[in-house]
């Protein structure tokens, strides 16, 4: 049963339209899901957790609709839309305090765990924290109730590379440990480039792209060159085509690639696949 | 639900809420308008909402294993709590004034029942106007509470005017004496609390329900 099944959601603002958004997150898999600034990530995460009202579309969360089952699903899950920027003037441990009532399945060894490896003082209020330890707060704060899925809206923008890494150990060790599943949004695509197990794309209100992360970047190559030496028939179906000084770069599918000699083409990672298909 | 509420008190009321509680004590200034002594409490109610805007309190609560009407349930639980606990403190003062100044307050109702019932009409109406108001929004709290305390004005302002004008009503009303009408007033007045406060909280889980966070 997937942890996160997603059909056909639609969301309609003046200024914004997200179209016929489907996706499903396996269980004990990472999906990262990238786009960029303005693209529908934000909307489409506030949508499936009914922050927002989509016009159309069916959410599942393990098997129970949302939002018939939101209480019972939202107990079962965990939420981060960036940093722990609420009730800066309290302590950690008051907010804590609150936080665990609503959990069940809250596990205060877990949570003193979590503090103690993030080096958080529970004695210390909020606005006392950097933006990276607010971070940080949140996530123990997510992390210490077994969720089977954690929704992350940016969970490491603002962490320092260390921090970052460390981040994504602990969501490896989640998955590969408790069995659960991870769903977030980010802009640092090496992040996911290090342990997403599937990606999710999304283009101006729009899915593009939803797979297994290794077969997708695997599907393009980075391709550079003199200008000269291009086919005229590549050139047209290069991803981002960018030129300069009789030299050009962009982004190819394999298939385009088979078979063209004299260029220079080389793996792609994520973030190249997504700067050149946003480039056009 | 009671978790909710552990939340209110613990991380949403603003400090004000509390120390508003103590004045009550104004009921002690010989010729003074009384209602004042509890229109701070709608003053701290506003902070609180206004205060709720940089804490991201409604994200934070919207995002908990919680029913969205549970939230405005909640919130307006907090709210009678506070406004609740402001007459009770009153209560003692009240009794105290008719003890120790047995002059007529001059500047409006004296500390009576009848002031605590037209209070709880006060609060009613407050709570009908404002919550409702906000919660179409979930963060604009200035033209709700300029219209709420407009409002809840010009209700107590007629109320103090037909009483006062009124022979009749003066003299049943405008005493600290524990009469028939008085306990009346007292009691409509805590009716009509109840049901503003089930129109508020119907409404305004309602908006809440469909906005867009």
């Amino acid at each position: 049963m997937d942890a996160l099944s997603v059909s056909h959601l639609e969301k309609t603002y003046p200024a914004f339209h997200l179209r016929d958004v489907s996706f499903s997150v396996q269980p004990g898999r990472i999906m990262g899901f990238i786009g960029r600034n303005g693209a529908g990530k934000t909307t489409t995460m506030k949508s499936i957790l009914n922050l927002v009202h989509p016009n159309a579309g069916s959410i599942q969360f393990f098997g129970l609709d949302m939002p018939a089952h939101e209480f019972e699903i939202k107990q079962r899950i965990a939420c981060i839309f960036g940093a722990a920027n609420y009730y800066s003037q309290s302590l950690l441990q008051t907010i804590a305090d609150v936080y665990r009532r609503f959990y069940p399945n809250w596990d205060d060894a877990l949570y003193r765990t979590y503090l103690q490896h993030f080096a958080l003082d529970p004695g210390k209020r909020l606005k006392q924290l950097s933006q990276g330890m607010s971070i940080k707060f949140a996530l123990t704060l997510a992390l210490s109730h077994h969720a089977e899925l954690l929704i992350l809206d940016e969970p490491t923008s603002g962490l320092d590379p260390v921090s970052r890494d460390e981040l994504l150990h602990i969501f490896e060790d989640i998955v590969d440990h408790e069995g659960a599943s991870i769903f977030f949004s980010t802009h640092i695509t090496s992040d996911l480039d290090k342990n997403a197990d599937d990606i999710l794309y999304i283009k101006d209100g729009q899915i593009i792209a939803c797979e297994e992360k290794d077969a997708f970047v695997a599907s393009y190559r980075k391709v550079d060159g003199l200008t000269a030496d291009l086919p005229a028939d590549l050139k047209t179906r290069i991803i981002g085509f960018h030129e300069r000084k009789g030299e050009f770069s962009g982004l190819v599918r394999v298939t385009d690639a088979r078979g063209v000699s004299g260029l220079n083409f080389t793996p792609a990672d994520l973030e190249s696949i997504m700067v050149c298909t946003e480039r056009g | 639900m009671k978790n909710l509420l552990y939340k209110e008190w613990k991380l949403a009321i603003h400090p004000t809420g509390y120390i508003f509680l103590l004045f009550g004590v104004m009921l002690l200034i010989p010729n003074y308008p009384y209602f004042v002594a509890f229109f701070y409490q709608t003053l701290a109610i506003f902070f609180t909402f206004m205060n709720g805007n940089t804490t991201n309190d409604i994200f934070f609560t919207a995002l908990l294993p919680v029913r969205k009407r549970d939230v405005v349930k909640a919130r307006l639980g907090a709210v009678i709590g506070l406004e609740v606990l402001q007459m009770l403190i009153a209560v003692p003062f009240a009794i105290l004034r008719s003890q120790i100044i047995p002059t007529e307050n001059l500047a409006g109702l004296d500390a009576s029942l009848a002031l605590f019932g037209l209070v709880f009409i006060m609060f009613g109406v407050f709570n009908v106007v404002f919550l409702p108001q906000f919660y179409r929004t979930g963060y604009k709290t200035g033209t709700p509470y300029l219209l709420a305390t407009l409002v809840m004005t010009l209700v107590i302002v007629a109320a103090e005017l037909v009483i006062q004008l009124t022979p009749a009503l003066k003299q049943a009303l405008d005493t600290p004496a524990c009469t028939l009408p008085q306990i009346i007033v007292l009691f409509a007045g805590l009716l009509i609390f109840a049901l503003l406060n089930l129109v508020a909280y119907r409404r305004s889980a309602s908006a809440f329900e469909r906005l867009d966070l």
